[in-house]
């Protein structure tokens, strides 16, 4: 343990390899926050429910329990960001979990600095998080957007979108920072029962790419998840 | 359960044969016989043959052991005429029973090999689909096995590297290395073995080029990126994530292989059922003697360039990628001098509907 952390967040690791967990631990303690252990998913989800952790970094191929299972177990009854990692980085596995809702998928081997990145942009968005419900005004590389209006400005000229291009964006600004599968996009904009459901949802995205972003083949707000979904990007 | 050729042939003659003897030997004890027991004999002759020479031959037979019966065993003897109507009657009835018989019998055999090839099929299917996920398991079990050690040692060089100790960074890459190669060969097992599992997609071109832009940001510079024309909307019907995949590693070699400075153009755009992928650079090219080796496995573009060509891996999987999607990776010379990859998948229409939904760009 790192007496010198500046911060009080608790990273709760559950992983039955320990030296995956030293690895964790180690850069974890370098000033993000203190770790505590869990080698079996239902330890861990004991843990989780008696430490009430900052952040929960899960790693998949545990002897006892799915991943998924517990990312279901623990979203029954937390909003904790929880952090995947696997070996076999597949989109499918990545998508699923995501739906069974992780917050987000690190694929082995990862860096450490990716590692310790995706840490702090979760323990970050996790304290927005509250605050994000009453932020209507996004200020993004140049796009003004706002929820309440609600409009959207690209370097101060008004730009229109279509009620469903404005669900999707509102749908994606307010999971800022956070993938969204195609699978929750499309349940949010239009519901489960709709014709073709990839083709819709890549037709808006392009269109609005092609009215808030300044280069649409280069998007900075909107970024592809290859294979998952999509994501707004809070700092293009 | 089908009889074949031959052996057909001879069980038909060898059950001719016992219909002759049965016949002989009930013309001999014609006087002691009721019809009943002549009727019974038969319908176990025919049926029989149903059952060994097939339902043609039992047919046959039937009709045979009712022109017999009627000829030796129904009065007057050794003619077709039949004194006591009522023998009619025992006729037709026998005539009938042997027929339904050996249809009976045929059907019921049909059923049963039916039954036994259908059981055959999905012996196959599920056997297929229980190797399809050993194989998957295996694929995940070798990337967790590998890839976990591989985590710890990147983990821990990179904390000695905190240390100040330069060596550690060499580990570190290394294990990025290995980590590479490790992934190329699950992925040439998986093209070759064509269990890719493919997830093949309506999806748009602008949106794969955004996503090959951000991928090679790192080790690219001077892409330049064309939608012809610039404000269609493209659509194929493709794997995303293994399209990009050619499309990332055909920009990192035209990036290996071109000049520093020189630019690399990637577009995409519609040519007849087809949508496009291209990427060419400003390099040296590839020589005649090269154009059909590039896509092979193993292949290097220069021996010994070990740096600039890794594996050798990428173009021969690139293809088998391309083809498992119903589309095709070219390459022909660029105009000028350099290379140009395509990479073409099956264009789609975009439904009316959907069209008409979208309002059209805002500039």
């Amino acid at each position: 343990m790192n007496p010198s952390s500046s911060t009080d967040d608790v990273v709760l690791v559950i992983d039955d390899e320990p030296q995956i967990r030293r690895v964790v631990r180690n850069a974890m303690e370098a000033d993000i926050a203190r770790v505590i252990e869990a080698s079996t998913g239902r330890a861990g989800i004991d843990v989780a429910a008696a430490e009430r952790p900052s952040l929960i970094i899960l790693d998949l191929g545990l002897p006892d329990m799915e991943g998924a299972e517990v990312c279901r177990a623990v979203r029954s009854w937390s909003a904790v960001p929880i952090i995947v990692l696997s070996a076999r980085g597949s989109v499918q596995e990545k998508a699923a979990l995501l739906d069974a809702g992780a917050d987000d998928y690190i694929a082995k081997p990862f860096s450490t600095i990716e590692l310790q990145a995706r840490v702090r942009a979760q323990l970050r968005r996790a304290k927005l998080a509250p605050a994000a419900g009453q932020t209507h005004v996004i200020e993004a590389d140049g796009a003004l957007i706002d929820l309440a209006t609600p409009g959207v400005k690209r370097d101060g000229v008004a730009i229109h979108l279509t009620k469903t291009e404005w669900q999707l964006l509102r749908t994606l600004m307010q999971n800022a920072g956070r993938t969204m599968t195609h699978r929750q996009l499309f349940s949010a904009v239009w519901g489960n029962a709709y014709g073709d459901a990839q083709q819709y949802l890549r037709v808006h995205i392009r269109s609005i790419r092609r009215k808030i972003e300044r280069d649409p083949v280069r998007p900075r707000l909107i970024v592809t998840e290859p294979g998952v979904g999509y994501r707004f990007q809070m700092e293009p | 359960m089908n009889v074949s050729g031959p052996s057909r042939a001879v069980r038909a003659i060898a059950w001719l044969g016992v219909f002759v003897g049965v016949t002989v030997i009930m013309v001999g004890v014609r006087g002691r016989l009721d019809r009943v027991h002549v009727a019974l004999a038969y319908l176990l002759v025919v049926q029989l043959t149903s059952a060994q020479a097939g339902r043609a031959v039992g047919m046959s037979l039937a009709v045979l052991s009712f022109l017999t019966f009627n000829i030796f065993f129904v009065p007057p003897y050794g003619t077709l005429a039949v004194a006591n109507p009522v023998d009619w009657l025992v006729l037709v009835a026998f005539l009938v029973t042997s027929v339904i018989s050996a249809q009976l019998l045929y059907r019921a055999r049909a059923l049963g090999a039916e039954r036994e090839r259908l059981s055959a099929t999905s012996e196959r299917a599920q056997s297929l689909e229980q190797s399809n996920r050993m194989k998957d398991e295996t694929l995940a079990m070798v990337s967790h096995d590998l890839r976990t050690p591989l985590t710890t040692i990147k983990g821990l060089a990179h904390e000695i590297a905190a240390g100040g100790d330069e060596r550690a960074e060499v580990i570190e890459e290394e294990a990025d290395r290995l980590n590479a190669f490790v992934g190329k060969l699950l992925d040439l097992s998986r093209v070759t073995m064509g269990t890719g599992a493919l997830d093949i997609q309506p999806n748009e071109a602008e949106d794969l080029l955004g996503a090959a832009a951000q991928q090679t940001q790192g080790f690219a510079r001077g892409l330049a990126f064309h939608v012809e024309p610039s404000d269609s909307m493209l659509f194929g019907k493709f794997d995303f994530v293994q399209s990009l995949r050619v499309l990332v590693n055909l920009i990192d070699n035209a990036a290996k292989y071109s000049p520093p400075d020189a630019p690399i153009d990637v577009g995409a755009r519609r040519v007849g059922n087809e949508l496009r992928f291209w990427v060419a650079d400003r390099g040296p090219g590839i020589a005649d003697v090269d154009r059909e080796r590039i896509f092979e496995p193993f292949y290097r573009k220069r021996v010994g360039d070990v740096d600039a060509a890794g594996a050798g891996l990428g173009l021969s999987i690139a293809k088998g990628i391309a083809e498992a999607q119903g589309g095709r990776l070219t390459f022909v010379p660029r105009d000028g001098g350099g290379s140009v990859f395509t990479l073409s998948v099956p264009a789609i229409d975009l439904p009316g509907d959907v069209a008409s939904s979208v309002v059209g760009p805002a500039e």
